[in-house]
């Protein structure tokens, strides 16, 4: 056995150290940054301040109209502009929710446009999105949009197995072409460097940005160059010491220094097909990326996108404030979603019906005394869902008893003691035991339940 | 009226669904009378419906046998002002 090779001493305490600088509840769970990261780039360390991203301007852009509707059937033009709204709410005054993207083709994706900017927010501001075409810039400028996005696919699976160039060069010179349109249009290309981390990033990627680059450079700074960095089949990995095309920090670090592309021009799209969607976008905001592309409740090609909720979340632990950001709105919009059918798995986080439902008795317990031990922050408060108890057979009576005092709305000393929950925590469990019930038992049920076994209770904070 | 050890005993044989004759004031209700998690708790509310009293939750719960369930309800009835035959 190895000794130890540094004492820890007891720090003996009489209560409890809820480390509430760190777990405010108030707030999601900061996230503190103290220190930099050093990775090794061709053979030298580079350092990386990730705690400035603290006080750096970063944001999140949304795609759920063009990605995020790629995977579903088209919402209809009333939807989108409801949703374009509650976009607009929950970025709040700061535009933390800075751009969404919308096709051009249709006469119902003009009016879809159309409606969204008449209803005057200032943020989301409304892009384009179009298919790497010079005359499809005519659509850019009759929309009246400053700025589109547009494909330039970068590996050589697209550039060869799909588009069919002969060469990289008549690639690069086909999409320089086209970029050439937009800066003549008078309208800012976003390029998006599709499958980017299966790329010859050296060989390919690294010679695209610098003529990108140069081609801005005798631009206005409006119509500069801007780099989406689209990692489409979720290939990223975060990890320290990874390697290219793969790393997202080295990636990053070559954009921005190797190539000059500042922070503000850069902007990070994901996929979740290796579960590493949400980490890989907040990664790319630590190592350099201004912009974090996302949908509603990551719904989007395949596996879906970088949440547009989960960035917010982290956007406020990384920043320690709302700044300006509605998080009820999140509720809100996930509420109407489902009303026009997206499927939110009940165990979603953050938005699922259940996301904060604990089953378990002990769990139960643990809120009835203290709503922090099993519940991440003040859901309450911030997303308008205090947590909840799924009454089955392993909810035990301290279950019951939660159910019962928020059903009533009970806080505090008015808080019903769970022996007064008695009857109703035996028929619960009778459902199991004794009539062998296999399914929860359903928020109806009980209810009708406590007014039959509880009823002075019910007449006290229901009335008759 | 019945004491309050009787009166106890005889809850408990409900709730627990043993003879009130094998009860003894050593006998712990979950390792000897087979209480479980929510039959703690019908005994407590049990024991607060036959006596007409209110118990403090943990206070009660923490109570581990017979004999200290009498000591226990006794007090509470005593403070209450509800008679009781000992």
């Amino acid at each position: 056995m190895n000794e130890a090779r540094r004492p820890h001493p007891l720090v003996d305490a009489t209560g409890p150290n809820l480390i509430e600088s760190i777990f405010p509840y108030d707030l999601p769970p900061l996230i503190h940054l103290d220190s930099p990261a050093v990775e090794y780039i061709d053979g030298k360390p580079v350092e990386f301040d990730l705690p400035s991203v603290m006080g750096r301007d970063i944001y999140i852009t949304d795609t759920t109209f063009r990605d995020g509707q790629q995977a579903r059937p088209p919402y209809t033009i009333d939807q989108m502009v409801h949703i374009y709204d509650l976009l607009a709410r929950i970025g709040g005054p700061r535009g933390v929710i800075r751009q969404t993207e919308f096709f051009l083709y249709t006469k119902n994706d003009r009016e879809t446009l159309d409606r969204c900017r008449a209803l005057g927010h200032e943020y989301p501001e409304c892009t384009g999105w179009i298919r790497a075409v010079k005359g499809d810039f005519r659509l850019v400028k009759e929309a009246g949009l400053k700025e589109s996005g547009m494909l330039t696919s970068c590996s050589d699976y697209h550039i060869f197995q799909k588009l069919k160039f002969p060469s990289r060069r008549a690639c690069m010179d086909s999409y320089c072409e086209v970029v050439d349109a937009a800066l003549e249009a008078g309208v800012r290309p976003r390029c998006h460097l599709e499958d980017v981390t299966r790329a010859d990033i050296d060989g390919f990627v690294l010679p695209l940005v610098d003529r990108l680059m140069e081609m801005s450079r005798n631009v206005p700074e409006s119509l500069t160059a801007k780099i989406r960095l689209c990692d489409t089949m979720g290939f990223g990995i975060s990890y320290p010491g990874g390697r290219l095309p793969r790393s997202i920090p080295k990636l990053i670090y070559k954009l921005n220094h190797e190539c000059g592309v500042p922070s503000n021009r850069l902007e990070w799209h994901g996929h979740n097909d290796f579960h590493k969607v949400h980490v890989n976008g907040a990664t790319a905001w630590l190592y350099g990326c201004d912009f974090l592309n996302t949908t509603l409740f990551g719904f989007g090609e395949r596996t879906g996108n970088p949440p547009l909720e989960s960035a917010v979340f982290e956007y406020i632990a990384l920043k320690g404030d709302l700044c300006g950001i509605d998080t009820a709105a999140i509720t809100e919009l996930a509420d109407y979603m489902r009303s026009i059918g997206l499927p939110i798995p009940d165990n979603y986080p953050f938005v699922g019906k259940n996301f904060n439902t604990t089953s378990a008795g002990i769990h139960a317990g643990g809120l009835r005394q203290d709503e922090r031990i099993y519940n991440i922050f003040d859901t309450t408060k911030l997303l308008g869902h205090p947590p909840r108890v799924a009454i089955t057979d392993k909810t035990g009576v301290d279950g019951v008893a939660h159910w019962i005092n928020e059903f009533f709305g009970l806080k505090g000393d008015d808080r019903i003691s769970k022996i007064k929950c008695a009857k109703l925590a035996r028929w619960v469990i009778d459902q199991y035991e004794v009539h062998g019930r296999l399914t929860a038992i359903s928020d109806e049920e009980l209810e009708a339940k406590t007014r039959e076994l509880m009823p002075e209770y019910w007449e006290k904070y229901r009335g008759k | 009226m019945a004491t309050v050890e009787e009166r106890i005993k005889a809850v408990a044989a409900r709730v627990l669904n043993v003879d009130p004759a094998e009860i003894k004031r050593e006998h712990y209700f979950s390792v000897d009378l087979g209480a479980e998690s929510v039959q703690s708790v019908e005994l407590v509310a049990g024991f607060e419906e036959e006596f007409g009293i209110e118990m403090d939750e943990e206070a009660a719960l923490s109570v581990e046998t017979v004999g200290g369930a009498v000591e226990f309800i006794t007090q509470v009835c005593k403070r209450q002002g509800v008679p009781i035959e000992e």
